[in-house]
């Protein structure tokens, strides 16, 4: 029974990788640049789905993560003279060190107490860049297109080591999804195994968790830790293909946006979560299509989002276990 | 993938052949001319928006009456919400995807510094940035496919000074200015047109823009004892600050920057706070105020409300944004009708530079849109104003604020 899920897994992440590859043949190279967004967000929600849709903790503040994670590539691409790859690890881990630390005290806050908190980083985190200036270079940001670092910049063109030559996007677009596959198997490996049962259990039921023998202290501060990482990871990326940071580019409205992709791709699934990254990158530009009238596209935005949560309150994710439960939970019967 | 290679590398031997191919520009075609930028639609600083309508509606009536040389301008403005990041991607979705000839009154200042280097570098014009920062006038040779249009933050500061030095010279001075490039761009030059009397400042406070209280920081102020304030702030800070000073009992001879200035700003102030605390407030002003009705019977504003009405027959006509904005599309068109039948992005570029305008219709009278090769300022000069009577009066004569 094992064999046939995990070979129908297995067959899912190959097609999944294989869609991933052709997309950019499909795509024009600008669409190749939003693609590699969704990228972005994806790696983004993946990490807060640690948080929040496994172990129940809602953080309204993970742009704050994100922040931190942008700020480490740029500082270290701009004046460490740091090849940009280099540094996408290291803001991960950055971001995690941080998580790590704001994770210790908000083992006391739960529910709506944590999500205030968070939320208060969130509007903090923007101030606070702008205060060591001398480090982050103020509200003007660190400009990194005239860095040396960043691959490809300026002719737009990346040549790889066997002498195949990609477009600017076309290679974000790689990076991006290369780095998110690799992130989509951790969290996917997280999922099924002991340490995340323990934490759903923690979600489900913090008491009978612990008595169950879940150390709650220490999962949920790893939750925080390998959530922001996430982040840390997607906001590298994002001051990569942005070329630049700014603390104007980490508003709260960064950190909501991220938990209205987690709603709408659905909390506690996995791959569903790409709908709700592109949902973030895709419906602000439909809606202003429809209509540049002031306050419109918000309205359209906010219209389709309650729309969405009244069909599909479990996002994407539910919408796709409905659809295929009956399907493969028969499978699995019969084998 | 192979193909795009190939049509991005064509993109550069395009922009490269151009002075060779006038017509080869992107964006360029026999009937129509395609230029972009990006503004605030949505999100915190959304009242911005009327910085792209207001253009637009004015090249829309200029495409009514034939175009430039028989090419329609096609303006197409995009959402960045005020976010920088948002402002990378959209400009890159205009040059790389909608493959605009220039990018025209994009909004903000981190906004434009963050594509500068990226437009520089794909050689694409970056035109009459809407910021007042004094590098985007100041650093052309660095960056020669970008100009700025309003004048100077630098230059505004001077006049403020200049002005302090003629009638207060001894009165002590107190500041508040927004925490970022455009206050501190403001407060530096204000300090440098004081000299050797900046000693005067006695008290300088900040506040963040994404605060939503200034009340502390005019306290401070006001314990300063100064009998001066200076305002660098956007209307919402403006309105907060002198509310507070009103309430304090604060009663400094006021001036306030352009940016936060504005008639409806003012009386807004004068409704919450009382006509004293502006009464006698002192700001520049360049561009024409469509509450004013010293411009009741002038042909330029005549011809602004014929264009809202027209195309834009649901905004408000008393926002000045959308004057700004028609002065900066104005300029466009001068500048594109001076590149030649067959403009390139190098003849544009040669255009701006080139710029002498005595009449824009939307500006004050008497203020001179003018570039040179070594001036990349095309709006300094102002007229300083006074609030009486529930509307800004003009002050002495039309003034330079160079940087």
């Amino acid at each position: 029974m094992t064999a046939l899920r995990y070979g129908l897994r297995a067959l899912g992440l190959a097609l999944f990788v294989a869609v991933v590859f052709y997309v950019p043949f499909r795509i024009s190279d600008f669409r190749a640049s939003e693609f590699a967004l969704i990228g972005v967000y994806f790696i983004a929600i993946l990490g807060l789905n640690i948080l929040t849709g496994y172990t129940g903790a809602i953080s309204l503040g993970h742009g704050a993560f994100m922040a931190i994670g942008a700020y480490t590539t740029a500082i270290l691409v701009a004046d460490h003279g740091m090849k940009d790859l280099w540094t996408i690890p290291i803001a991960g881990l950055v971001a995690a060190a941080a998580g790590f630390a704001f994770g210790l005290p908000a083992l006391r806050l739960s529910g709506p107490y944590l999500a205030l908190a968070t939320f208060g980083i969130a509007v903090a985190t923007p101030i606070v860049i702008k205060k060591f200036d001398g480090f982050t270079g103020g509200s003007g940001g660190i400009n990194l297109f005239e860095a040396e670092g960043i691959t490809g910049l300026p002719e737009f063109i990346v040549t790889l080591p066997g002498g195949h030559q990609l477009s600017f996007n076309d290679w974000l677009y790689y990076l991006t999804w290369t780095i998110a596959l690799v992130l989509f198997v951790v969290a996917w490996g997280i999922h099924h195994s002991r340490l995340g049962r323990s934490l759903r259990a923690i979600r489900d039921n913090e008491l009978a968790a612990a008595a169950s023998g879940v150390w709650l202290a220490s999962h949920k501060t790893l939750a925080f830790t390998l959530s922001a990482f996430y982040a840390g990871v997607a906001g590298a990326l994002l001051a990569i293909s942005a070329f630049s940071v700014q603390p104007g580019a980490f508003p709260v409205e960064r950190s909501i946006a991220l938990l209205v992709g987690l709603a709408v791709g659905g909390l506690g699934s996995l791959a569903p979560l790409v709908a709700g990254a592109a949902f973030l990158v895709f419906l602000p530009q439909w809606a202003q299509d429809i209509s540049k009238a002031p306050g419109v596209p918000s309205v359209i935005y906010g219209g389709v989002l309650i729309l969405l949560m009244m069909v599909l309150p479990s996002g994407f994710g539910g919408l796709i276990r409905r659809l295929t439960g009956p399907l493969t939970s028969r499978l699995y019967r019969r084998s | 993938m192979r193909f795009l290679g190939v049509f991005l590398l064509s993109l550069f031997v395009a922009v490269g052949a151009a002075s060779a191919r006038p017509s080869a520009d992107p964006g360029l075609s026999s009937n129509e001319i395609v230029i972009g930028g990006t503004v605030p639609l949505s999100g915190i600083a959304a009242s911005y928006a009327s910085v792209g309508r207001g253009a637009e509606a004015y090249f829309k009536y200029v495409n009514a009456r034939g175009g430039v040389n028989g090419r329609k301008i096609t303006y197409k403005f995009l959402d960045d919400q005020y976010n920088p990041a948002q402002t990378v991607q959209a400009t890159r979705e205009l040059v790389q995807q909608e493959r605009v000839f220039a990018i025209f009154n994009s909004l903000g200042t981190e906004h434009n510094l963050a594509v500068r280097s990226y437009l520089n570098a794909a050689k694409v014009p970056q035109l009459f940035v809407g910021s007042g920062a004094t590098t985007f006038g100041r650093d052309y040779r660095r960056y020669p496919q970008t100009i700025g249009f309003l004048p100077s933050y630098v230059g505004e500061g001077k006049v403020y000074a200049r002005h302090i030095l003629k009638t207060k010279p001894t009165a002590k001075i107190a500041v508040l200015y927004q925490n970022d490039d455009y206050g501190k761009d403001l407060l530096n030059g204000f300090k440098a047109g004081l000299g050797a009397k900046r000693r005067n400042i006695v008290a300088e406070q900040s506040y963040d823009p994404l605060s939503t209280d200034v009340s502390s920081q005019m306290a401070r102020l006001k314990g300063s004892g100064a009998k001066v304030l200076m305002v660098i702030a956007t209307p919402p800070f403006t309105i907060r600050g002198l509310v507070a000073a009103n309430r304090l009992g604060w009663r400094p001879q006021v001036y306030v920057n352009q940016v936060g200035s504005a008639t409806n700003i003012m009386r807004i102030v004068s409704t919450t706070a009382g006509p004293r605390i502006i009464q006698n407030a002192i700001t520049l002003i360049s561009v024409k105020d469509p509450t004013s009705p010293r411009f009741r019977r002038d042909k330029g504003m005549a011809l602004y409300r014929t264009i809202m009405k027209r195309y834009l027959p649901r905004a408000d006509v008393n926002d000045g944004f959308h004057v700004y904005s028609m002065a900066v599309a104005y300029t466009f068109v001068d500048a594109l009708k001076k590149a030649g039948r067959n403009p390139s992005r190098a003849s544009v570029l040669r255009a701006v530079a080139k710029l002498d305008i005595r009449s824009n219709p939307f500006l004050l009278p008497g203020v001179r849109v003018k570039t040179s090769a070594t001036d990349h300022f095309p709006l300094d000069q102002g007229q300083l104003q006074r609030w009486s009577k529930n509307q800004w009066n003009p002050l002495g004569p039309v003034l330079s604020a160079k940087p």
